[in-house]
């Protein structure tokens, strides 16, 4: 990269940000710029994707430069981006000087960036952006192409008023080189509609350019949603229509045919025809159901489709819908009251069912109810689906940030990333960044060794650190993996007599040593460096994912490698609850916080210290009586046996004994309303169907109540 | 719940209108001098709550009892999926509590931040309209959750401070 710096001048962490995102961004423009001026010298079409992504860089770099408050970068940015926005839009044609120009500013970045925080050298690159933003001005009032309308089009007249700009002049540049304009019309489930548009689209850019997407004014059937895709294209319907998978999918050109002249403008009057029967073909036109010979070339892979996923989430915006985030959590919530509704129709088929004389008719309400259950699954799965999104963004920001701490550290590792298409939702994402660059910028910085002492220890040079997301259940785990020195639980022990987190006779197994490092202010090394920050340890990331009920584990071999475990919850909106009854109460565990539920004989139990234990397969596993907790007379429903519900946070465990065990159910944490505003223990409340309240435990304040008193003893 | 918005009018819209021009005191306005109150009975005493801090009055119906909490919070309530503590004004005013019957009520009051409580009274009278030349302040005697007396007819209502009486110590 051009702009590589030197590190002596004493930045902020934040301008290091800066300047490492804004080099990112000025090496898009420069690839961008460069297959740009290959195509400009060929004379071929310029890709309209390398003028947008020199757009949307200016526009980002502008942004960027704003908050920091780099005026020259943001003001030549600025520029940059009208010029390119006029090019974009067809407002200004491509000639050798706006090249030129494009090619200086890119440069100029470069030196501006080296420049920062030296007065002489900012004074000189001002003058010089004022020259740069002369030439940009006189580019931009280059002469603008005619522009024609789009009578010669059977296209229905709402359809065109619904382009945008860039449309229209996408739509202008291909009629003016001669290629076929056509319209694909499809029905989609609603459930499932945005992977079927995704799948025309990718099938329809194979041969064309996709010029938007809008829904389709045509009638569709209820849970149905109908899509105009207008393409243009070198082929023509008949054959667009044979590369598609898609059976009730019809294709028509709107542009005149070279042979036949204009098409009869009454095509566009067409009344579109529902799913299932396609439309009579207009004249001139082709509509073609699809022969079973076509599905081998459309299931062909899409090669195009590849090319970045980033490129393909910015290309248009009508391929997809922004929805405000709480506009989602709105329709979760009047899911999770249906989901209620729903289990009160199930109680009362029951409580029918055990009527005398009733049991019929609580039999077919039984069955509307699992109906009712069925559809509201599929529902409530729709929903969370759309809430969810793939790791993908956050990895790419972890190699952003591993590439930078290559340069800053000159130790050679590797970062692998495995499983960014694992989704999570979107909340969930947000609150996973901060913990993961923690974990990441750790692992480079501590655990793997210098080159030097790799080779002392009979490994290879180049360290690795991997990431493997993956689903498991109804939890993602995200592992980070390090071939590194690994953690010494006797150093870990050591370091705990002296913050005073153990007694120094106390005898600690190395498990519960690694479960130590998460405790405040916990850190092996002494020293601090800049990589991996002051004083923000292992806790704080701890602490992030319980906050959305994650749970981390670590564990470790000596001059291995450490490998650290997230278990984290899919959503946040439905939790899966195990109700257990303490006393003659029901309460519901957040199933994500249990481990496993045991029945042991009341024999198994150990007592020390008044506190009760329970040997688990070696460990000590310490015991707390929810009824005894609550200040509630225990009432098990068998003396003979002992329920226990093994709850796990971080490292942490502990042993839950509760009188029954009644099931697991789907819940939707309510927060409490009145005057207490916190119960200890109590993290909310859920109503399972019979408007009756159930309390949440709030596992979290259990399990550290436990782990205090441990310690404090 | 999510807040809501004046650009999404719901049911409870009107109750936050009602509840935030109450905690205002617009209610109080000049040219209408008329309030409306709640008339209930604790203990055979009656009380009177102004109606716009009154968010619906229901039967008893089971209460989930709250663990740790001060013996007053009977427990939480679901309101159609809501989760709603309630307190028990007989224990509140420092009586001894008893056993619901047919005639107790759980009265919800709006209280802060769009939060509400149910209190639980013994039975629920009537809903007055009164000019406010009708009410005095409180006197130095009157218990601290006592706002003012009402005359209602040839009796006098203690008029609550609710902002008092949801006030539950540690």
């Amino acid at each position: 990269m051009a702009a590589r710096r030197s590190r002596a001048r004493g930045q902020t962490k934040a301008q290091r940000e800066f300047v490492s995102e804004a080099e990112e961004l000025l090496e898009r423009m420069q690839t961008n710029l460069v297959d740009l001026e290959d195509q400009g010298e060929n004379d071929q079409e310029v890709d309209p994707e390398l003028v947008n992504g020199l757009f949307r860089a200016a526009h980002s770099l502008k942004g960027l430069a704003g908050i920091f408050g780099h005026d020259s970068i943001s003001s030549l940015a600025h520029h940059l981006e009208d010029v390119l926005d006029a090019l974009r839009l067809g407002r200004t044609a491509l000639g050798p000087e706006l090249v030129a120009v494009l090619r200086e500013s890119v440069v100029e970045f470069g030196a501006l960036l080296q420049g920062l925080g030296d007065a002489a050298a900012e004074q000189a690159a001002e003058d010089k952006v004022r020259g740069l933003v002369v030439r940009i001005e006189a580019a931009c009032r280059g002469s603008a192409p005619a522009e024609e309308g789009f009578d010669s089009l059977a296209l229905d007249p709402a359809l065109l008023r619904a382009l945008t700009e860039y449309e229209e002049h996408r739509l202008r540049e291909n009629l003016r080189r001669g290629r076929a304009i056509l319209l694909v019309e499809a029905t989609f489930e609603i459930l499932s509609f945005d992977e079927g548009l995704a799948d025309l689209g990718r099938a329809v850019r194979e041969v064309g350019e996709l010029l938007s997407t809008l829904p389709s004014p045509g009638e569709a059937p209820e849970s149905q949603i109908r899509f105009a895709l207008l393409v243009a294209s070198d082929v023509d319907a008949h054959s667009l229509r044979g590369r598609l998978d898609f059976p009730h999918a019809t294709v028509r050109r709107v542009s005149a045919t070279e042979a036949s002249g204009a098409e009869p403008a009454s095509a566009a009057a067409e009344p579109d025809a529902a799913v299932g029967s396609p439309p009579a073909p207009p004249e001139g036109s082709a509509v073609v159901s699809k022969g079973p010979s076509a599905a081998s070339a459309a299931q062909e892979p899409a090669p195009v489709a590849a090319e970045g996923a980033e490129i393909e989430s910015l290309r248009s915006i009508s391929e997809t819908v922004r929805v405000d985030i709480r506009k989602l959590d709105e329709l979760m919530n009047l899911v999770g009251e249906l989901v209620i509704q729903r289990s009160a129709v199930d109680s009362i088929a029951r409580r029918l069912i055990a009527e005398p004389g009733m049991a019929r008719i609580g039999a077919e309400l039984g069955k509307v109810y699992q109906g009712l259950d069925r559809k509201l699954r599929e529902l409530q799965a729709g929903v969370l689906e759309v809430r969810m999104v793939p790791l993908r963004q956050v990895f790419e920001k972890l190699s952003r940030v591993a590439r930078r701490l290559r340069r800053d550290l000159g130790k050679e590792v590797r970062l692998e990333l495995n499983g960014a298409d694992t989704e999570l939702d979107k909340l969930i994402v947000e609150q996973l960044v901060d913990p993961l660059m923690h974990v990441v910028r750790n692992a480079f910085d501590h655990a793997i060794e210098t080159p030097e002492e790799r080779a002392a220890a009979g490994k290879g040079p180049e360290g690795c650190i991997r990431l493997d997301a993956y689903q498991r259940g109804n939890h993602v785990v995200i592992e980070v993996v390090d071939d590194g020195r690994g953690i010494d639980p006797e150093q870990v022990r050591v370091r705990a007599r002296e913050l005073g987190l153990i007694s120094a006779d106390q005898q600690i197994t190395d498990r519960e040593a690694y479960d130590l490092l998460f405790s405040p202010g916990f850190s092996t090394r002494t020293e601090v460096t800049s990589t991996s920050g002051r004083g923000v340890g292992m806790d704080v990331v701890k602490a992030n994912l319980t906050t959305f009920g994650g749970i981390v584990d670590l564990d470790s071999t000596i001059g291995r490698g450490t490998t650290l475990t997230m278990t984290l919850p899919t959503t946040l909106a439905i939790i899966q609850a195990l109700i257990v009854g303490a006393g003659d109460q029901s309460y519901a565990i957040p199933l994500t916080s249990v481990l496993e539920t045991l029945v042991i004989e009341p024999e198994e139990i150990q007592r020390s210290d008044g506190r009760e234990l329970l040997n688990l397969r070696g460990d000590a596993l310490p015991l707390r009586r929810l009824a005894k907790e609550f200040q509630m007379e225990a009432r098990p429903e068998d003396a003979a046996r002992e329920f226990v519900v093994v709850l796990g946070l971080g490292g942490s465990r502990l042993g839950l004994v509760v009188d029954r065990l009644l099931g697991q159910q789907d819940a939707v944490i309510k927060p409490i309303q009145g005057p207490v505003t916190a119960v200890p223990g109590i993290a909310g409340a859920t109503d399972l169907g019979d408007q009756h309240a159930v309390l949440v435990l709030d596992v979290t304040s259990f399990v550290e109540d436990v782990h205090r008193r441990r310690e404090a003893a | 719940m999510s807040e809501p918005t004046s650009a999404a009018p719901t049911d409870s819209r009107w109750d936050d209108l009602a509840r935030d021009a109450s905690l205002r005191g617009d209610h109080r306005e000049e040219i209408e001098l008329l309030q409306e109150l709640l008339i209930f009975e604790v203990d055979d005493t009656p009380y009177a709550v102004p109606i716009e801090r009154v968010r619906e009055i229901l039967r008893m119906r089971p209460i989930t009892p709250l663990p740790r909490v001060p013996d007053l919070v009977l427990g939480v309530i679901s309101i159609r999926g809501e989760v709603v503590e309630v307190l028990d004004l007989r224990r509140r005013f420092g009586l001894s509590p008893a056993e619901p019957d047919r005639r107790t009520r759980v009265v919800v009051i709006h209280g802060f931040d769009g939060r509400v409580t149910g209190c639980m009274v013994d039975r629920v009278r009537e809903v007055l309209r009164v000019g406010e030349e009708e009410i005095q302040p409180a006197a130095e005697a009157d218990a601290d959750t006592v706002l003012g007396l009402c005359k209602c007819g040839d009796e006098f209502v203690s008029m609550l401070d609710l902002d008092k009486v949801l006030e539950v110590g540690p």
